[in-house]
């Protein structure tokens, strides 16, 4: 049996009550003031991919609608991200961000830095409104219904905590506090009239959900770049005797690796994050292109193997 | 034949054991085979190992504590390079004992624990043990040692992973092994004491999916086992490829179970290792693909799976040639389905200790 409208609205709501991303450690860490300037300019390099991918969405979403009104309204949050001729659009003044915490505008362009974890999730935000149905599609875009509040309190938390990031650049935040309430206004009435059916109101909902863990998980591969690796008690580094390849023995298997493999494990001292040794290497090594999203794949599938651990 | 490189060596340095337990993976006639290699012999094993490309030693048994010289074959063992890996019971040996050992190079200690409660736990192993298993947990951790548990999963147990894995938290171990029970040796005798409902791995496998959803540590391993999978696991990852068994006689084999077989292996007292790894008619037997019949000879699985499990084919099928009965396309299915459908009417039996030593 279907949820009445209030219902339904409730149940959207509670996905955003328990999953929303102003609950992910890292958002929190930034809110109170925690963040370290370089942990800052990760997250902002990063999340403009996210940025880099909504207009994409929004785009798939308008061919799923043969309405007009529809489309008029919906087009309106793609000149909000690109801009028009008149105002500078989300992705500029995104940029904007970027170039106030003292990042270089074409290196954030270039998408080149972009966390293989970040690129995964938001590939999967763009991959998930193409596969599901058009009022699937907009219930997964009610995340704008948590995006006002927490960008007051990010303003906020960038007035009181980070006043060297300046005006020009809180100026994406300013932009969504009354952009996304509006988008949301719309949007959740739409979602309400249009799905009215039991088993269409669960796939909202299930539709909902995958997008807060989408985020989610966009902030998960932020902050393991600022972790601090380093071998596990139980790993014994060795060069292979037979081949002189460098390998990791556990107790219950040997992980041979190459040379970059020995280059980077030998930077993971229990002091440097991984957001430093990703930079070290791109500046031994500036000829090889990417070098950085490499890095933090390597870290990630040498955690999963037991070589390496976080540092407390 | 040319011989692939071995990583692992299994050292099984004695088949005496404190405890009984009803699933022993050690040959039935484990008695009549005596502890026939001293540590100066075990340290000649380790560097013709090391040799060979080996990098890894895990000490085994039966119980690797009740030789007396265990810390002179743990030094030999790291004095060849070798990553040290004892596998015990945690019994006899006391803290100094382990603290002895690793400052005489052990790297990591896998401590095997039969259950969460103590009088289930100590009636399969048929000693009064359990407690003291914690206690020596404890002690790995204590002196920063990383721990390995492993468990065995029986008909008996499956219901407890929950709490297992909650255990393993507490003991604050690395890696969980919770090892479906591997029916062979005395574990084959014991089959319709141990052998699990379908229900009961499904609830144990949804229990293990929540733990590792809970947090990271310890990794968790369990794998369904072949008898309700209808598919032969990759046993020892081939034959004769990548581990290499030395008994406590010396005899170099493929596997712990491969000495039951009607085969000629040679012993490291008596060869060089490398003779024995290379050259034993034993140990080419079965490498390769050559052996395969039908089903195997074309399977594509044949590259995964190396074709299962020969002790399994020899002791079900009769012949060691035979496709891995727990594989359904093998000949000798029915030996597998015959069991299983026993397990599932509830078809049971008391299972029997493994002998004393004697």
């Amino acid at each position: 049996m279907s949820w009445s409208r209030d219902e339904f609205e409730a149940r959207l709501r509670g996905v955003l009550d328990e999953r929303y991303h102003d609950r992910h450690p890292f958002n929190r860490r930034m809110h109170e003031g925690a963040l370290s300037r370089e942990e800052l300019q990760t997250w902002i390099r990063n999340r403009y991919y996210y940025q880099t991918r909504i207009p994409l969405k929004d785009s798939v979403i308008l061919t799923k609608s043969g309405d007009p009104a529809f489309r008029r309204e919906w087009v309106q949050r793609i000149h909000d991200h690109d801009g028009t001729a008149e105002r500078e659009g989300g992705l500029e003044l995104w940029l904007r961000l970027a170039e106030a915490v003292g990042l270089e505008r074409t290196e954030v362009e270039d998408l080149s830095g972009v966390l293989p974890g970040v690129r995964e999730a938001c590939d999967d935000y763009v991959r998930l409104v193409e596969e599901r149905d058009l009022v699937e599609a907009v219930a997964s875009s009610l995340t704008e219904l948590g995006a006002g509040k927490i960008m007051h309190v990010r303003i906020e938390a960038f007035e009181r905590h980070y006043p060297w990031v300046g005006e020009e650049g809180l100026r994406y935040f300013r932009s969504r506090t009354t952009q996304a309430p509006k988008d949301a206004d719309w949007g959740l009435p739409w979602v309400l009239d249009h799905a009215t059916r039991a088993d269409v109101q669960g796939r909202c909902v299930a539709a909902l959900e995958a997008k807060c863990d989408i985020l989610w998980r966009l902030l998960d591969a932020v902050a393991a770049a600022h972790r601090v690796p380093r071998l596990t008690a139980a790993a014994r580094r060795r060069d292979d005797p037979q081949d002189g390849r460098p390998t990791v023995v556990l107790p219950e298997r040997a992980v041979r690796l190459n040379d970059s493999g020995r280059e980077i494990l030998d930077l993971c001292d229990g002091k440097r994050s991984a957001d430093a040794i990703a930079r070290t290497l791109r500046l031994r090594h500036p000829d090889v292109e990417a070098i950085e999203p490499d890095v933090h794949g390597f870290l990630a599938e040498m955690e999963r193997l037991g070589v390496l651990e976080s540092a407390a | 034949m040319s011989a692939p490189r071995p990583y692992n060596l299994i050292a099984e340095l004695t088949y005496r054991c404190p405890l009984r337990c009803a699933y022993c993976s050690n040959p039935l006639d484990w008695q009549r085979v005596r502890d026939g290699l001293d540590a100066p012999a075990w340290s000649r094993v380790f560097r013709e190992a090391a040799e060979l490309g080996v990098l890894h030693a895990g000490l085994t048994g039966g119980e690797p504590g009740v030789r007396s010289d265990l810390r002179e074959i743990v030094a030999g063992a790291a004095a060849a390079g070798l990553y040290v890996h004892l596998v015990t019971a945690g019994v006899p040996l006391d803290r100094a004992a382990l603290a002895t050992l690793r400052d005489a190079g052990l790297c990591s200690v896998q401590l095997s624990l039969q259950d969460v409660r103590a009088g289930d736990g100590d009636a399969v192993a048929g000693a009064e043990v359990h407690e003291r298993k914690l206690a020596f947990a404890a002690w790995v951790r204590e002196l920063e040692l990383p721990l390995t548990l492993n468990v065995v999963l029986h008909r008996h147990n499956l219901e407890r992973v929950g709490a297992v894995v909650a255990l393993a938290r507490d003991l604050d171990a690395h890696r969980l092994e919770l090892a479906n029970v591997q029916l062979h040796g005395w574990a084959l005798a014991n089959r319709a004491a141990l052998l699990p409902t379908r229900s009961q791995l499904d609830a144990a496998a949804a229990a293990v999916r929540t733990a590792r959803a809970e947090a990271p540590r310890p990794e968790i391993v369990f794998v369904l086992p072949d008898y309700h999978a209808d598919r032969p696991k990759a046993c020892m990852g081939g034959w004769g490829r990548k581990n290499l068994v030395v008994a406590p006689d010396g005899t170099v084999l493929p596997c712990h179970g491969a000495a039951a077989l009607p085969l000629e292996f040679w012993s490291a007292a008596e060869r060089p290792l490398a003779d024995c790894w290379t050259r034993a008619p034993g140990m080419n037997a079965y490498r390769g693909e050559a052996w395969m019949r039908e089903p195997c000879r074309d399977c594509p699985e044949r590259e995964r799976d190396f074709g299962g499990c020969r002790c399994q084919a020899f002791a079900l099928a009769g012949d060691a040639a035979e496709a891995d009965p727990a594989c359904a396309l093998a000949p000798a299915h029915a030996a597998v389905v015959t069991a299983r459908e026993a397990a599932e009417r509830g078809e049971s039996a008391q299972w029997v200790l493994r002998g004393r030593h004697g």
